[in-house]
């Protein structure tokens, strides 16, 4: 068996030792144990999603024990439980959309606007402002939650806890979101187009109107629906500026639920909730595709679309 | 398609400065209407800088601009007779081709069919025509420069800028928009202001050419002005090979040449201020060196030995290294006519340096440090000024147009 003739035996060993040898080190193979931390990483995040989903599904009352597949009951097929004919849940949908809808509508213009000045801003003071738009992103929800429920309590008094100061604390976060993607956007367009409007005889309000509108609308549309996704999934600003059952939100009231005997028309409402949010973030990700496409210099694309990935949705 | 005015531009004591940088110190141009004018230099030397002041999108710090004999530095871009080709075009992206050149007849306001028309006419000019709707992102680079083109020459402006138009293309494109361009600039008569750091596109198309080095004018005059007489160390540089060699001058050697002293070999210059003292350089272009075999004739007047170190074949020519036996070595062009050269890499040779083709140049112009300091594009604007507070200030004698002060 050891024989100079005969090597055979030794070979499969061999390969076996340097293939795994290779499946380890080898500097020219795809570095897979990052591959298996990233796919673990995935399955273990999206697992509890799906699992709820799935609930929103069964076909009886319990959110643990799968009883089988009903793809309408908890939606709006049983008359008193599910979303649809629950009036407190059909409620919380409701204002969800609306603030959604509201933040949408104010905080993007506002934002656009901001993300302009900013960018254009000569002299002092530009900086510290940029830092500013941070801040929102950095401070801690609750601090920002509790804060605005003390200045409506305290000091601008005639904002009572209601779907108004709801929408007023949501557009003040959503604003920093805007300013993000938007300032992105015109880093990476530069000031090129609007000299070039000005060269050609456009007023600063022609520019504005006619160059720079045109090519800012992919990230306007990518924010608004950034905006869209994270007043849906807002829960703690919200809850903090809430008037009671009747400014409940979709977060909320699932919150509220789980503690109290969930059904999975709950589960349903929280599904719901992530279709939203996915529709909303693909959308915006299409459209921002679809509106920037054949730019020259792909990269700026890429860059745009990885600061808008940059942006964690709470 | 003439300009009723005649788009002389004029910059008087135009200077830029960027925080603690001087990137463009004091400059003074005439530019006469219908001029095909280069400001030609490296990166970082205020070229650019200059452009832009003139478009309006950078305010000078001080100096004045003069478009058609009038003053224009305090309005904006938009109220000023020029135009700009940017360096990446700027063709709006989400308008057509035809858009794209009809956006500023639009905001001047025409009426439907005169921007139509005219819109119509510039595309033909630039021979784009059929392509109107198109997308910018569906042409090629050489294509969407004539769009930049277009939508520049159809307002009809007093001036044009380009700001090197033809950087982002390839050679051979480049070579054939040079020529159009050139041919398109004296077809429409307008003055045309062409910022470049390629030498080759500046000497091929201007009618005049400025060349500036950390942020001055160093030379102002035509394409064979600036490159047979070139007044400083740094022009002479710039504009193609040059062999600069330390030399030591001893003035006019009674016949109108300098007589200078290389190595300890007495040479003649006849180009370049013959009455010189001193430390200076001597400069000669490698196609005017000559080379001959050694023989008999070899001790002449500007005759020197020398040994061919390495000889690089680059196509049309020989380019030959040789190392004379005064102490320096030379760059020599020799023709490729087709007949085996004789000079082989490590052969002897009789080099001539004709007193004709010898220019004189006084040293002490830190022209070349700046300039490689300078090779880093992001040091844009970053002209050393307190660097050459120490400079002789009459190094260019015989100057028309450059003029530049000693910064105290």
């Amino acid at each position: 068996m050891s024989g100079p003739g005969n090597p055979r035996p030794q070979r499969p060993l061999t390969s076996i030792g340097a293939r795994l040898r290779t499946l380890v080190a080898n500097p020219w193979g795809r570095p897979r144990w990052l591959v298996v931390i990233t796919w673990a990483y995935m399955v273990w995040s999206i697992v509890p999603v799906l699992i709820a989903i799935q609930f929103s599904f069964n076909d009886g009352r319990s959110i643990a024990v799968w009883q089988g597949f009903n793809a309408t009951r908890w939606y709006w097929g049983d008359h008193v439980n599910s979303v649809w004919h629950d009036p407190t849940l059909q409620h919380a949908l409701i204002q969800s959309l609306k603030l959604a809808g509201l933040d949408m509508l104010i905080a993007t213009p506002i934002g656009v606007l901001l993300a302009i000045g900013l960018a254009r801003w000569r002299g002092y003071g530009g900086r510290p402002a940029n830092f500013l738009m941070l801040f929102p992103l950095v401070t801690p929800e609750i601090v920002m939650g509790v804060s605005l429920y003390l200045v409506f309590q305290y000091v601008f008094v005639f904002v009572h806890p209601s779907t108004t100061a709801q929408v007023l604390g949501q557009v003040t976060f959503s604003i920093s979101y805007v300013v993000d993607v938007v300032s992105g956007r015109l880093l990476s367009i530069g000031r090129q187009y609007e000299e070039a409007a000005a060269d050609l005889g456009a007023s600063t309000w022609e520019s504005l109107r006619l160059v720079l509108m045109p090519l800012l609308l992919p990230s306007i549309l990518a924010s608004m629906m950034i905006v869209f996704a994270v007043s849906i999934d807002n829960f703690v600003i919200t809850q903090w500026l809430s008037c009671g059952a009747g400014c409940d939100t979709i977060p909320i009231k699932v919150y509220n639920a789980s503690r109290a005997a969930p059904l999975p028309s709950i589960n349903a409402l929280a599904a719901i909730m992530v279709y939203l949010t996915l529709v909303a973030v693909g959308a915006a990700y299409l459209l921002y595709r679809l509106l920037t496409r054949g730019e020259h210099g792909k990269g700026s694309t890429h860059t745009d679309i990885a600061s808008m990935g940059s942006i964690d949705f709470n | 398609m003439n300009q009723s005015s005649d788009g002389t531009i004029q910059l008087i004591g135009l200077s830029k400065r960027f925080g603690p940088y001087l990137a463009v110190d004091n400059i003074d141009l005439d530019i006469p209407g219908g001029e095909f004018f280069s400001i030609l230099g490296p990166s970082g030397c205020g070229k650019t800088t200059t452009l832009r002041m003139i478009a309006g999108f950078e305010q000078p710090s001080a100096g004045r601009i003069l478009l058609n004999g009038e003053n224009v530095e305090q309005f904006p871009p938009n109220k000023r007779p020029v135009n700009t080709v940017f360096q990446n075009y700027a063709l709006f992206p989400h308008l057509n081709v035809f858009d794209n050149v009809a956006f500023g007849l639009r905001r001047a306001r025409l009426d439907k069919e005169e921007v139509n028309r005219r819109a119509a006419e510039a595309l033909e000019l630039v021979m784009l025509s059929g392509l109107e709707k198109r997308r910018p992102y569906e042409l090629s680079g050489g294509q969407q420069q004539r769009v930049a083109l277009a939508r520049a020459l159809v307002l009809k402006p007093a001036g044009l800028l380009l700001d090197e138009p033809l950087g982002a293309l390839d050679a051979k494109l480049r070579r054939q928009l040079q020529i159009e361009l050139k041919a398109l600039q004296e077809q429409v008569g307008i003055t045309f202001i062409y910022v470049t750091h390629d030498q080759d596109e500046a000497l091929t198309m201007s009618d005049r050419i400025a060349v500036m080095n950390a942020g001055h004018v160093e030379q102002a005059g035509s394409p064979q002005e600036i490159y047979e007489a070139p007044e400083t160390v740094f022009v002479a540089d710039f504009l193609g090979a040059a062999n600069l060699m330390d030399a030591t001058a001893f003035g006019d050697d009674g016949g109108g040449r300098c007589r200078v002293e290389v190595g300890g070999t007495t040479l003649a210059a006849a180009l370049g201020d013959s009455a010189l003292k001193g430390e200076c350089k001597v400069i000669i272009r490698p196609e005017r060196i000559r080379l001959e075999r050694p023989g008999p004739a070899s001790d002449g007047e500007n005759r020197v030995q020398g040994r061919v170190e390495r000889s690089i074949y680059i196509g049309s020519a020989f380019q030959l290294i040789v190392r004379l036996n005064i102490g320096c070595t030379v760059e020599v062009e020799v023709q490729n006519n087709g007949y085996q050269t004789d000079f082989e890499a490590g052969s002897d040779v009789s080099v001539l340096l004709p007193p004709e083709a010898l220019r004189v140049l006084r040293e002490g112009s830190d022209a070349r440090v700046e300039a490689s300091v300078e090779k880093d594009p992001d040091r844009e604007a970053a002209a050393p000024a307190a660097k050459r507070s120490h400079q002789p200030e009459d190094q260019r004698a015989g100057s028309t147009r450059s003029i530049r002060r000693a910064r105290a």
